[in-house]
């Protein structure tokens, strides 16, 4: 087989599997569910229900585990719109998060963009009783990608580049940035950049990068930690005007739960986590179907911070 | 949900909203292309597969679980392992809706087929008939009311999933229900789902109709004796 039918085998039978799983049942990790009293040490880490969140999720217990701390986690909870409630309501006590998006569900009005500013930021609108710690290395946010050849082509490095090619280039990317301001309406308004055409595709998913390899599109929405990017030797356009807000990957935590040991724990591990191994990670869950628990108490083994 | 509906009004009765390359017009013109060229394609290629089994009554077993199978297919997933091959082009699209429209078709066919009295074919034979003119003029024409019922529940399904074309960033009224999510425009959402589901309803009652007319009058009035 060829590779890029490989790769279509893959992808076809992952597309095959989300839909017969789309039913909305939440599978919880089986330690989890024996909710027994909760001990002073102990802390139960949410995640939302896209693999990167629960490696990251894993990453939070097996750091607070190694420190004595009796953390356990609570995969899948689903989206933002529940799990900050469920954290609220102490259900759960922390939640790796990214700045950006954590904002703009705080605050619709948000224009912070900058690492620093948005975390600034975020304090002020935090729900009573919740905190931030110090954001990771680690990020995954919007980019805007090109192919070698085309970025050969047109001689495109960051996204100031693009204006003056723009309306030669099709743009592929989710269906709501036609609209949103991290998306065409940004493109165009700080960079310039109106394309020959939009074309509604997925969220960092298998139509976008397909249409990207084939040349549908030549300008792709992806997300910072999709491994494809790096295997295909795509080229991410920069952003020096900071268009695209900043997704450090952030802890969200409980107040009462933000004990000295547990700030010093994540924030060690931060440090570490780069968007570089963030997309390793995610790479072995998402295309090497391993164990998102055992994929994250590897690399903490391999990085020193578990045995 | 009154505020809702009073949106969805207020989607409808914006006037920009049904002209021009994103209006409803262009997208209507496009979900029936979509829909009409599959249902059109599905029933050449169904219809003679429901006849040959439903006149010879051999292969049934194989094609009605062909058929079950097809069904079972997720048509996402179908546009999808489409899309790899063929690249962004309307192939996926036309591709599941056929693959969807075809099973069901097939089977009303047969069933049809199947329904018709042996009397009757025998004694179409005993007239003297060849096994093409008795399927022709005697077991097709009494089966067309079962084949059109097939027609008519493709036609629903199909016209109801050629929403998906929005997935993959073609036209027609999916446009609006994907774009509304995306764009967390409920009204946009509801106001694509009313005119797919109007477009569904309006297609079946002009295939009703269509299927009362082609009813042979014998067939007919038999049905009016028995329920009477």
């Amino acid at each position: 087989m060829k590779p890029h039918l490989v790769t279509a085998a893959i992808l076809t039978s992952l597309a095959l599997v989300m839909t017969a799983c789309s039913g909305g049942v939440t599978s919880l990790d089986p330690q989890s569910s024996q909710t027994g009293t909760a001990s002073e040490g102990a802390l139960t880490v949410g995640t939302a229900n896209f693999s990167e969140n629960v490696i990251l999720g894993h990453l939070y217990a097996g750091v607070l585990k190694a420190k004595g701390i009796d953390a356990t986690v609570k995969e899948n909870l689903g989206s933002r719109e529940i799990i900050v409630p469920a954290l609220q309501g102490g259900d759960i006590d922390a939640l790796p998060e990214y700045q950006g998006s954590l904002l703009q569900y705080l605050d619709k009005n948000a224009k912070q963009s900058a690492a620093e500013e948005v975390q600034a930021a975020l304090g002020p609108v935090l729900p009573k009783g919740l905190k931030v710690l110090p954001y990771a290395a680690a990020e995954n946010k919007d980019v805007y990608v090109v192919t070698k050849e085309t970025a050969a082509k047109y001689s495109l490095k960051t996204l100031d580049d693009l204006k003056a090619h723009s309306a030669e280039l099709v743009f592929g990317g989710p269906a709501e940035d036609k609209t949103r301001f991290v998306g065409l309406v940004g493109l165009k308004e700080v960079y310039g950049a109106e394309f020959k055409e939009f074309k509604a595709l997925d969220a960092g998913g298998p139509l976008t990068r397909g249409a990207l390899e084939g040349g549908d599109i030549q300008v792709a929405n992806l997300f910072s930690t999709d491994v494809t990017i790096v295997n295909n030797g795509w080229v991410v356009l920069e952003d020096p005007k900071k268009l695209v807000p900043a997704q450090h990957v952030v802890p969200l935590i409980n107040e009462s739960k933000a004990s000295a040991t547990v700030v010093a724990a994540l924030a060690v591990l931060n440090d570490k986590l780069t968007t570089d191994e963030l997309t390793k990670l995610d790479a072995k869950v998402d295309n090497d179907k391993e164990d998102p628990d055992a994929v994250a108490l590897e690399w903490l083994k391999e990085q020193g911070l578990a045995s | 949900m009154g505020q809702l509906i009073a949106d969805v009004a207020r989607w409808f009765a914006d006037g920009t909203r049904w002209s021009g390359p994103e209006g409803i017009v262009q997208r209507l013109l496009e979900h029936l292309q979509y829909s009409l060229l599959s249902t059109v394609v599905a029933v050449l290629i169904a219809l003679p597969i429901g006849l040959l089994i439903g006149h010879t009554g051999k292969g049934a077993f194989l094609a009605i679980n062909l058929a079950s199978f097809g069904r079972a297919l997720p048509t996402v997933g179908v546009v999808i392992l489409v899309f790899l091959v063929s690249g962004l082009n309307l192939w996926p699209v036309y591709v599941a809706l056929v693959v969807l429209a075809i099973p069901v078709i097939v089977t009303n066919t047969y069933a049809g087929m199947a329904a018709v009295d042996h009397d009757v074919r025998d004694a179409a034979r005993g007239t003297g008939l060849n096994g093409w003119q008795v399927l022709f003029q005697v077991e097709l024409p009494l089966a067309v009311p079962l084949i059109l019922n097939g027609v008519r529940l493709a036609v629903v399904q199909v016209v109801a999933t050629a929403t998906i074309a929005a997935y993959i960033s073609f036209g027609g009224f999916g446009r609006y229900v994907f774009d509304g999510f995306a764009q967390n425009d409920l009204a946009q959402v509801f106001g694509g789902a009313v005119l797919i589901a109007v477009l569904a309803i309006t297609l079946d009652l002009a295939l009703s109709g269509l299927q009362r007319a082609l009813t042979p009058r014998g067939l007919a009035l038999q049905r009016r004796r028995s329920t009477r």
